[in-house]
């Protein structure tokens, strides 16, 4: 009996040195620098032509500072978020990590995780990116974060479609896409849209509020977060009334946005639905859900029409941007690679391997696509860019317009829910 | 190896009943009985250490640890980065009992508490009494209707909310039997939706609920039965007489764990219903509101709040459920044991 305790307690203690050896494993953090410095990198990116563009940019950083490495960590989509707030708050943060921007890069802020980099950004890569697309990294009027894509909203559509549906050109303003949604309804071909993950339905009612605000109220509301201007009211009414024409897919509160060919972007990419309202990683998304995987042949896109009465530009656009982060221990080689991944040669690239806007302009000319051309188009002549309203808001004020317009749009609550979820949000966080 | 895990199973029940009947002698010889613990000896007190010890250690790090943590950041105004530092006392419970997603969320729980008793119970109890017959095929019988349960909750779910879906398999099966003016949509109308959970709930947990009564009727000794059909008792009247009251117990059990399952539902749901829709079809519960409200809007000092609601309001119903429904079960466990 003794010498099968004695085997299990060595396992035991086995396993558990195991363990704790692969947690100080993460803990290998140098501030300062100067010899050799190892930096830990956390992306999205876990397989294919996305993981193969991470691995080759260090790799070449690396050949060009060789006393520089950088250890790069795929971490899953949706595991991320958990995970990196995870690290940051037992301090064993990695150096460098995809910043998903917004509130809950002012929380990070807020709690002195991340790095300030505002002295750092080199002018260089001031004037390749330009001020409006460096100013989605910055809290306060400092820089906590770095641009790598573009990622603006508008409407992705199926030109086959719309030319079978007999719409000749892209809808301009909100009367010719009525006009345009009835034809191909008559088609059997509505706008798809994944209510399940109640965002795209909210994004609908941002793009309403673009039209219908002023940036100076769009500006105004990010400090005080109550919806107390007309506009949101109007934005809410315009959501309504078009929500009444029926221009969704059957079911659309059942139907997720990304998973599946029973999703909004899989109905577009089987030619079940017309159009969707979306970010520009629609592409890519649109393209892994067709039959044979390859990207929809007859994509484009065109921007959200104007409407009618709104104090909103008829041309500002709404979007996102990915970026990165340094971490508040990282060494000051961090910030280097940050200004190296916005060089021209990464940023073209990046775009190859994601299909994504890339954030440098001399990179945009290597931008072949017609749709993503017509984005790029769009968001060069757009007088105001918005990051997502969420994004501005806060995650707490994005989650109460998450519910409440999907309750407007499902018939269950008013335009006043609206307000008034985002009024009661400030409570709760 | 196996023979000697088996030797020191062995080695421990003949411990356990050992000491039992010194405690027994106490009882005969009544105040001096406690000096005589001292009996265990150090090797033995090592022993029971050990071997509780590490289920101690897990249940106190992963039950009432987390317990207290969420406690503590319920009075915190937090993001979830960083140590919390703004401390608002009770203002997150109060918006909670005055928010009205979560009382609808509180009043689906009820409804889902009620309804799983009064639909889950009746069907099992029928259905248990058919397979205590001893009918043709009666194991398959039984283990199709437990398949469900033991499906895992995440597959069910997607299985479900794929095969209701608008154009899904549901509607579509119905269209094609001539039955087109049935098709609903069964996951989004507020009207239906939870009628809609109620199906998928019993068709998952009613297995539970038929082994469970299956097993209680197996230990009702069939002398009762013999005796009351010499006495001339129909079918009904025995099963009325005899078997139901008999399979009390076995009931109140289940009925407590459907309770507790019922208040704390949440996978179901998320899986089927995603994390905004539940609460708009009227299937949100206090957990997915947890998690809404929580981890969705980056509130996390809120949503640890919301836990601590939950688990007070679980923690009270199961007290007084023990208090007053199981009190004559436990106390005849507990004159056996004496």
């Amino acid at each position: 009996m003794a010498p099968n305790k004695t085997l299990a307690m060595a396992a035991v203690a086995a396993l558990t040195a195991a363990t704790l050896g692969a947690c100080s494993g993460g803990g290998d953090d140098n501030g300062s620098s100067g010899g050799n410095v190892t930096m830990q990198l956390w992306m999205n990116a876990t397989t294919g032509p996305g993981k193969a563009f991470w691995d080759k940019t260090a790799a070449d950083f690396h050949t060009a500072n060789p006393s520089v490495t950088i250890k790069v960590q795929s971490v899953q989509n949706e595991d991320l978020d958990g995970k990196l707030q995870t690290a940051l708050n037992s301090d064993s943060a990695p150096d460098i990590f995809l910043q998903r921007g917004g509130g809950k890069m002012a929380a990070m802020v807020e709690a002195g995780q991340l790095k300030d980099i505002t002295d750092d950004i080199t002018d260089e890569t001031r004037q390749a990116v330009g001020d409006a697309a460096l100013k989605t990294g910055q809290v306060d009027g400092k820089a906590y974060a770095i641009p790598i894509s573009i990622l603006p909203g508008g409407l992705w559509y199926s030109k086959d479609l719309f030319q079978k549906a007999g719409v000749a050109t892209p809808p301009t303003t909100l009367e010719e896409l009525n006009a345009a949604v009835t034809k191909l309804k008559a088609d059997g071909v509505p706008i798809a849209l994944g209510g399940k993950d109640a965002w795209p339905a909210a994004h609908w009612y941002y793009f309403f509020a673009l039209r219908a605000c002023s940036p100076a109220t769009l500006d105004a509301t990010a400090k005080s977060k109550t919806f107390d201007d007309s506009c949101w009211t109007k934005a809410g009414e315009d959501l309504k009334a078009f929500a009444d024409t029926k221009p969704f897919n059957d079911g659309f509160l059942s139907t997720s946005a990304q998973q599946g060919a029973g999703s909004s972007a899989g109905l577009v990419a089987n030619y079940k639905a017309s159009m969707e309202l979306m970010g520009a990683w629609d592409p890519g998304v649109i393209a892994s859900l067709t039959k044979d995987t390859k990207p929809l042949p007859d994509l484009g896109y065109f921007p959200f029409p104007a409407v009618p009465g709104g104090q909103g530009d008829p041309a500002a656009i709404m979007g996102g941007a990915d970026g990165y982060s340094c971490s508040v221990g990282a060494p000051k080689e961090c910030v280097d690679f940050l200004n190296y991944l916005l060089t021209k040669d990464v940023q073209e690239a990046y775009y190859k391997a994601f299909n994504a806007l890339p954030v440098n302009k001399q990179a945009q000319g290597a931008v072949t696509e017609d749709y993503l051309k017509a984005v790029l188009d769009a968001y060069n002549k757009a007088p105001f860019v918005s990051q997502w309203l969420d994004t501005v808001y806060g995650q707490s004020v994005g989650n109460a317009l998450n519910v409440s317009v999907v309750n407007l749009l499902a018939g269950k609550g008013d335009v006043a829910g609206i307000i008034k979820a985002v009024n009661e949000a400030a409570r709760k966080g | 190896m196996s023979s000697n895990v088996g030797g020191d199973a062995a080695a421990l029940t003949e411990d356990a009943p050992g000491s039992r009947v010194r405690d027994g002698g106490g009882v005969q010889a009544p105040p001096p009985s406690r000096p005589r613990r001292r009996g265990i000896g150090w090797a033995q007190r090592l022993e029971i250490a050990a071997l509780s010890g590490p289920a101690i250690l897990m249940f106190l790090s992963f039950v009432i640890f987390p317990v207290l943590m969420a406690a503590y950041y319920g009075f915190y105004r937090w993001k979830g980065f960083g140590v919390p530092t703004n401390f608002v006392n009770l203002d997150n419970y109060k918006t909670i009992l005055q928010d009205g997603p979560f009382l609808e969320a509180l009043w689906h729980n009820a409804l889902i508490v009620v309804l799983s008793l009064v639909i889950q119970g009746p069907i099992a109890i029928v259905l248990a009494l058919l397979l205590n017959q001893g009918i043709r095929g009666q194991s398959i019988i039984r283990v199709l209707i437990f398949v469900p349960f033991v499906i895992a909750e995440v597959i069910a779910g997607t299985g479900w909310s794929l095969m209701l879906q608008t154009n899904g398999a549901v509607n579509g099966v119905l269209r094609s039997i001539g039955l087109g003016w049935l098709t609903e949509d069964w996951l989004a109308n507020p009207k239906l939706a939870l009628w809609t959970l109620m199906m998928i709930l019993t068709w998952k947990y009613i297995g539970f609920a038929v082994i469970l009564f299956l097993a209680g009727m197996q230990n009702i000794p069939e002398e009762l039965s013999e005796a009351a059909a010499v006495d001339g008792a129909s079918y009904w009247q025995t099963q009325r007489r005899i078997t139901l009251p008999l399979l009390g117990p076995t009931i109140r059990i289940w009925a407590f764990l459907s309770i507790i399952g019922a208040l704390q539902l949440f996978d179901l749901v998320y899986i089927i219903w995603g994390q905004y829709v539940a609460s708009t079809a009227g299937t949100s519960t206090m957990a997915t509101y947890m998690v809404t409200e929580g981890r969705n809007a980056g509130n996390y000092g809120y949503g640890n709040a919301v836990a601590v609601v939950l688990f007070l309001i679980s923690l009270l119903i199961a007290l007084l459920y023990q208090r007053f429904v199981l009190r004559r079960d436990t106390e005849g466990a507990l004159t056996e044991g004496r």
